[in-house]
Parts: C-alpha cells; structure tokens; sequence
C-alpha cells in the first residue's frame, strides 16, 4: 500500500477522533462549569461533591480510566457502555476536572467590589453571576479553556487502547499491515493531530478577540 | 500546577468524603461478584444474525487488511464459515492488544476471541476454548547474520547480555521465563511491529514468535532480519513445545463452544478448509490431528 493509498484509509479515522473531542470537550466544559459554580454554593455538602470530584479525576490518569469503565465494570455491573461512550465520558471526567479550576479562578479573578456593589443595587445571586460576574470571567477563561480543549483532543489518542478506530487507532493497523513505513505513518498521524489542534486554537483566538471587544469599548481605557 | 493550599479545592473533608465514596463504590461492586454477562450468547447471536469477534491484528492469525478494510487471516475466516453454518450469518470484528483480549472476552465486549490463541492450561483457568484449528512451531527473529549467534531460549539465558522481545501476555514470554531466561532480559511489548523496531534498533536482540509470525514478519519488514537457524526447539517437561491455536469463548457460553467444536470437526482438514487457509501458510503441515483442548487444558 503506497501511501496515496494508505492516507484515505487513516483519514477514515477522523470521523472517531473528532467525535471523541466534540463529545469529551461539551461534556467537560459542562462538568467544568457545574463543578466550578458548585464550588461557589452556600451548601457544605455540594461544594464537597465539588471538591471530591475535581481531587478524584484530576488525579486519575484517562488512560487507567477507560480500562476500568471498558474491562472492569461490565463483568461487574453486567453492563457494557460502548466504547464511544465511555471514551467521551472518561475524557469529559479529566478534562472538567481540570476545567474547574479555570472556571474557579476567572470567577475568583473579577474583583469584589464589582459583585457587593451589584448587590447593593438589588440584584439577585443568580443575576449577579449571570450579568456581572460569568461575562468578564467568561473573557478570562478562554485562553486556559483553548489551551484545556489541544488538550483533550490529543488525549483523544488514548481512546484508541479500547478499540475505537480513531486516528492513532488506524495508524497502528496501517502500521502493522507495513512494518517498514512506521516513520512516515507517525509522521503523517503527527501532522494531522498538529492541524486539528491549530484549528482548535484558531477558534479559540476567534473566540477570545470576539468576546473582549467590550473591553475596548469600556471607557477609560 | 499545584492548587492544593489550604483552600484549594480539594479540603481534607472533600477528599475524605471522596475517598470513603470510592470505597464504598469498590465494596458494592466488588460484593457482587465477577459473573460475565448473562449467558445465551449462541441464542442471541442467532437472533440478531452477528456475532462480535475479536482479533490481534497479528498476521495471519487475524488482522485487517488496510487496503480492503477487510478483518481476515486464519481464525476470522474460519470464523465466518463456521458462524455461518450455525445460523449467524455476519462477524462484528473488533481489534484489541493480544494482552486484552482475554480481559474484553470476561467483560463481555466480544462474544469469541479469533486471534489463533494457543490453548494453555493457564488461559484454560480463564475461558473455554474450542478445538486447535492449527498446531505450529516456535521461531526466534534476530538480526541479519545472527551476531550473537542465537539459535533458542537456552542460548539466551546462556548468553550474558542478550535481551529477547516478546508479545505481553504470549506463550513465548512464559516459554522464556520457564527456560531460564532472566525477567530482567525479557522486554514485552503490546504488539510486534514495535518489537521489531527494537530489534532493528539493537534495543533487543531477538524477537520470540511462532513461525507463521515470524514468516509474515520477515516479509513486511524486508531486508536486515531473519529467522535464527538452526533453531532449537523449546523442550519443556521431556517434551517439543508447539502452539495449538484454537478460538476462544466465555465459560459459561457451553453451548456456543460445543455447537462451534461440532460444526470445527467436520471442517479441518477438508479441502474447503485448506484452500481457505492457504493463502495464510496453513496447510495440511499445520493441521492439529487429534489434540484436543481438553487435552491442552490438562497438559503439564
């Protein structure tokens, strides 16, 4: 197989891949912003499950994650998630464990004053986060969140130790089928990963000149 | 990135209440025991018409060709035929390290492994295997020339530095240990295309596999390696050690496996069976004869 032939078969693996990260990068950023405004209740107990969370997934390594939910769980519990499944879900797991503690900070980061003064002019909790609060912090996350979401499309790769025919998944078959090209199949499976994460950043710069034009705008500055 | 000050967001309290759900997670989990998926799988296959077939992507034992993107080699054409015959027409193929598929078969994620897994009274413990479909001899890759002049597992022990590579979860890294080559020269590896960069590389110096491995090898990699010849072949206990590859199923699937041997027995050694396997280097020369597993099961 040459490789004019051999790069549509790899390419077949993005379909997987980018299935994997758009799943895995909703279900963090939704789990990052849960956990991170959880952090912020009244409740000792809701910020306790915050808290345990974030400690139990930050410190899980992905990988030893998807061997449990694919190999250990289901003779356990006699029921087995598709691999799909499991790979968003073990990847949205890490990647809003880390997603919290942006979500914590940027919110941390707007200055007091600005949510007393809110409330002082009567606004409720949730419309001071809602209007005040999340919009400037939303300006701040975005740069940690791109860097966060490269992240979590290369650990897409991961996924590929539980069957998943993905990116990584078809260079390894390709590469087994031609054990003397291995050095031009990693090369092309690097250059492909490459792209799809200056994509992500691109979208991400969009994102960030987009959301700080109000920035500019503000009066004196 | 260190967070974990004294109010950062894992308190002693949360990671405590973390700790203790975990544990109980564990206990509840653990209480209930490791029973595979309810058993009926022959019935189910029948009903929905497939059947979920795991393989190594070792040729040509099983293993997808890139080109189709067809899964072939011995066991998953075996499979196809065989299936057919017992009402279930397709095989859902699913790839997975050789070290995994044992795990996957337990965990329900593929109903037969067809990887042409040697039947081993340890991998016996684990699942039920059909009758061997082949028998095969063992074969050592070394680089061109032999410079250490390697000729079996006993040189290697014999020699003071020689590293040998082996699959993870094979019979050659049991074969090694067992003749005496030391754990610490043993390398393992998840699959053989990368045991054969290290072997190129010098990171090893030889490569432990069967011969119809060791065959479909040398001619994907082309020039710089070869098969250590003579070769001495394994003796473990007064006897040759050779593989017999065999599919493999659940324990609790008895009639699957037992509908599969019947359906196996009229089929090795016809010449539909032979002319299917030929184009992988099976023949009338690896034909099992009349091991059984049973047998292979209660060997040593």
């Amino acid at each position: 197989m040459t490789v004019v032939q051999g790069l549509p078969y790899l390419l077949q693996g993005l379909g997987p891949t980018l299935l994997l990260f758009l799943g895995g990068a909703v279900g963090a950023l939704g789990l990052a912003f849960a956990a991170g405004l959880l952090l912020r209740s009244p409740d000792p107990v809701l910020r306790g499950a915050a808290r345990s969370y974030v400690g139990l997934f930050r410190g899980w390594p992905v990988l030893i994650l998807l061997f449990w939910l694919y190999f250990v769980f289901p003779p356990m519990l006699g029921i087995a998630w598709g691999a799909y499944p499991i790979g968003i879900g073990a990847l949205a797991l890490n990647g809003g464990a880390y997603g919290e503690e942006i979500v914590r900070g940027a919110l941390a980061a707007v200055p007091r004053g600005q949510g007393d003064a809110a409330r002082a002019l009567g606004l409720t909790r949730g419309q001071v986060l809602r209007c005040i609060l999340l919009p400037q912090a939303f300006v701040a996350m975005l740069p940690p969140l791109g860097n966060l979401m490269v992240e979590l499309l290369k650990a897409t790769a991961l996924v590929s130790v539980i069957a998943v025919p993905d990116l990584l998944g078809r260079a390894l078959r390709w590469r087994d089928d031609e054990l003397g090209r291995v050095g031009v199949i990693f090369l092309l499976v690097l250059v492909v990963y490459f792209a799809l994460g200056q994509a992500v950043r691109l979208a991400f710069v969009i994102l960030e000149r987009r959301a700080g034009r109000f920035r500019a705008a503000e009066p004196g500055r | 990135m260190d967070f974990d000050t004294e109010r950062g967001p894992v308190g002693r309290g949360g990671l405590l209440l973390g700790l203790l759900g975990l544990a109980a997670a564990a206990w509840f989990l653990l209480g209930r025991g490791g029973a595979p998926p309810a058993g009926g799988t022959l019935a189910r296959a029948r009903a929905e018409g497939v059947i979920r077939v795991a393989y190594a992507n070792e040729a040509p034992f099983g293993y997808e060709d890139p080109a189709t993107g067809r899964v072939t080699g011995e066991a998953p054409e075996i499979a196809r035929v065989l299936f057919a015959r017992l009402g279930i027409p397709r095989i859902e193929p699913t790839v997975a390290d050789f070290g995994a598929l044992i795990d996957g078969l337990k965990a329900g994620r593929w109903d037969v492994v067809a990887a042409g897994m040697y039947i081993t009274p340890r991998r016996c413990r684990e699942v039920a295997f059909s009758n061997p479909t082949y028998v095969v001899r063992e074969a050592l890759l070394v680089r061109a020339g032999n410079p250490l002049g390697l000729d079996g597992y006993g040189s290697l022990g014999a020699h003071a530095t020689a590293r040998l590579a082996v699959l993870g979860g094979s019979v050659q890294d049991a074969y090694a240990r067992k003749l005496g080559v030391p754990d610490a020269r043993i390398e393992v590896f998840a699959d053989y295309a990368t045991a054969l960069v290290a072997l190129r590389a010098g990171r090893v110096d030889a490569l432990a596999a069967t011969r119809l491995t060791a065959a479909d090898l040398l001619r994907k990699a082309g020039t710089g390696l070869e098969a250590a010849e003579p070769f001495e072949e394994p003796v473990i206990d007064g006897k040759v050690v050779r593989g017999h590859g065999a599919f493999a199923f659940r324990p609790a699937d008895v009639e699957l496996r037992a509908a599969f041997d019947a359906e196996l027995a009229g089929f090795l050694g016809t010449p539909e069976h032979l002319e299917l396997v030929a184009p992988f280097g099976f023949g009338p020369h690896t034909l099992p004869g009349e091991a059984t597993a049973a047998e292979l099961c209660a060997a040593r």
